[in-house]
């Protein structure tokens, strides 16, 4: 099913409009003409605070979800599994490590731009880890990284704990590395933002060189190598390529739940399975469903702001649930 | 090795936990010809076919296509050449026949071209999980063969199948062996005599018996391969295995 450009123009104008929406959503309501004042003129403290503040997190929180939405199509495609997330070979385990480090250890440096580099070379180091030790151990297959994966998440958490244990002096600081771990868009400057959108669109168009693989990888092993794909070199180079992805949605969105594995599916039922389609209209579910959670949770507890992944925790449980009852009644059992 | 060999197999031994899954197997199979694969179960008639199509490493011995080693061409270069169907295909996401025999295709654009010529044009953009099983062994032989490879391996490709369908499938590859080399695993041992040009019998790992139907079917050692007594039953032109007991030393 090759959706039509009528879908894809209906899709985007939905994000445009979930776009404005988170806009004009906060602890104070923003009207739509505000927002285009503030695009004019800034003339006033609080179109000022919309341009500099508000749009940019609005917009981050697109690319963003657009990173996760992306990262978990080529997860679920490689490991062939509907329930596979992204955070799936240590990711979230290596980016939660890395910014306790940056938040808890003195290292002298802005924490603005420490925090996010940390995070990514957690999250993308530890799946460089899992890769290494899966090859080590001669299981470089999807099954074998997935156990690694499992055995470096425990570990990473462990050393975090301990971290937290022995470096954490006040309260504050515990609270500061929970609430990033619960996932939050940080706002980021115009030029900061312009560079977001930027390795968003990279990532989205280095994830289409792998559609034709991650579609035969879906026929199974034996008939993916006898059509043609190398799965052997195929599965390393799509996780590699598939953390990065998740890696920089992590610096920027800390660990939001639940988006990595929903998006997919929505992208699934509306494109049909091919990779080709898949992964950009995963990009676009994922950017519609981060940028009206960021608004929820903007606007839920005025003045305060309920972490980002909380809020798809909470609607990300249910779905998760019942995908796995349709999974439960399609295969007899075998989830 | 005889130069109009299109596919060889040279001294091939594969063992797993002690046990020889293939143990001294050499093949040489030409450039048309519709062989059928045959054997008792554990015989190592799927093995022989995953090593064949580079699936599997043997331990030992090699594997020759068109005289070069298999092992020596990059996995693009054998998908052209060697057309596989495995025993088993379930995909993991529910796919059009269509897209199915895109995947298989360098150029898109051939696949619906492709479907006609089978006869599935009907059948293209239906999801896999609503096929018949005539219909995916159907789909699944024009997705392989949608580049013409030289030669194509098809392990049990009727298992799944009704006496008619499977009828059908089993004639269609004993036609392309007119013009290619056509190998194919099978169980059914009367379809295997009567439709294609040579068998080869496996038993144990090794090649036990090797030749033309007519050659083979009166061997009393097929009885032993098997471990039972086989009565044949002349019906002109051909003549039928009936299973009659089990040779002594496998009776319960």
């Amino acid at each position: 099913m090759n959706p039509s450009g009528k879908m894809w123009c209906l899709a985007l104008g939905a994000l445009a409009l979930a776009v404005v929406l988170g806009i004009c959503a906060g602890h104070q309501w923003a009207a739509p003409a505000e927002i285009w004042q503030a695009i004019t003129e800034r003339d006033t403290l609080r179109s000022r605070l919309l341009w500099e503040w508000r749009m940019p997190r609005v917009l981050a929180a697109a690319c963003v979800g657009a990173l996760l939405g992306l990262s978990g199509a080529v997860f679920q495609g490689v490991f062939r599994n509907p329930l596979a997330e992204p955070y799936l070979l240590g990711a979230s385990g290596g980016a939660a490590l890395g910014a306790t480090i940056a938040l808890l250890v003195p290292l002298g440096l802005p924490q603005s731009w420490l925090l996010p580099l940390m995070a990514f070379a957690g999250a993308w180091g530890a799946t460089i880890l899992v890769l290494g030790v899966a090859r080590v151990a001669g299981a470089l297959d999807a099954s074998g990284m997935l156990l690694a994966g499992v055995a470096m998440a425990a570990m990473l958490g462990a050393i975090r704990s301990f971290l937290m244990l022995a470096l954490s002096d006040e309260t504050v600081s515990l609270q500061v590395v929970m609430s990033w771990v619960l996932g939050g868009i940080q706002t980021p400057t115009w030029s900061g933002l312009g560079w977001l959108a930027l390795i968003t669109l990279a990532c989205l168009a280095a994830t289409q060189t792998l559609a034709r693989g991650l579609d035969l990888l879906g026929l199974g092993d034996a008939t993916a190598q006898s059509f043609g794909l190398d799965v052997a070199r195929f599965v390393p180079r799509a996780v590699l390529l598939g953390s990065l992805v998740v890696a920089a949605a992590v610096a920027y969105g800390g660990l939001v739940a639940f988006v990595g594995l929903a998006a997919p599916h929505i992208a699934r039922w509306w494109v049909g399975p091919r990779h080709r389609w898949v992964l950009p209209a995963s990009a676009l579910a994922g950017a519609l469903v981060v940028t009206v959670a960021d608004a929820i949770a903007r606007s839920v507890l005025p003045p305060a702001e309920v972490p980002l992944g909380l809020i798809t925790a909470v609607a990300g449980g249910p779905f998760f649930i019942v995908l796995l009852a349709r999974r439960l009644r399609a295969y007899g059992g075998r989830a | 090795m005889n130069d109009a060999a299109m596919l060889g197999a040279a001294h091939l031994h594969l063992s797993r936990q002690g046990r020889a899954l293939l143990d001294d197997v050499s093949l040489e199979l030409p450039r048309r010809g519709a062989v059928a694969l045959v054997g008792p179960n554990g015989a190592g008639k799927s093995t022989l076919m995953q090593v064949l199509a580079g699936q599997l490493a043997p331990d030992s011995g090699g594997v020759t296509l068109q005289g070069r080693p298999l092992k020596a061409l990059d996995v693009r270069a054998r998908a052209q050449r060697l057309g596989y169907m495995p025993q088993r295909f379930e995909p993991h996401w529910d796919v059009t026949l269509l897209d199915l025999v895109q995947m298989r295709l360098a150029d898109p654009a051939r696949a619906a071209q492709v479907l006609a010529e089978a006869d599935l044009q009907a059948l293209g953009e239906r999801r896999w999980s609503t096929l018949s099983g005539g219909e995916r062994a159907r789909g699944m032989l024009a997705a392989v063969l949608a580049t013409d490879p030289p030669v194509l391996l098809a392990d049990e490709p009727g298992a799944a199948l009704d006496v008619q369908h499977r009828l059908a499938l089993v004639q269609a590859l004993a036609r392309r062996g007119r013009e290619r080399l056509v190998v194919v695993v099978m169980h059914d041992l009367d379809l295997a005599f009567e439709c294609f040009d040579r068998v080869v019998v496996l038993h144990a790992g090794r090649v036990a018996m090797d030749g033309a139907p007519a050659d083979l079917l009166h061997a009393p050692q097929l009885d032993a391969v098997f471990g039972v007594h086989f009565e044949r039953i002349a019906v002109a032109p051909n003549t039928l295995l009936r299973a009659r007991s089990l040779t002594s030393k496998d009776k319960p």
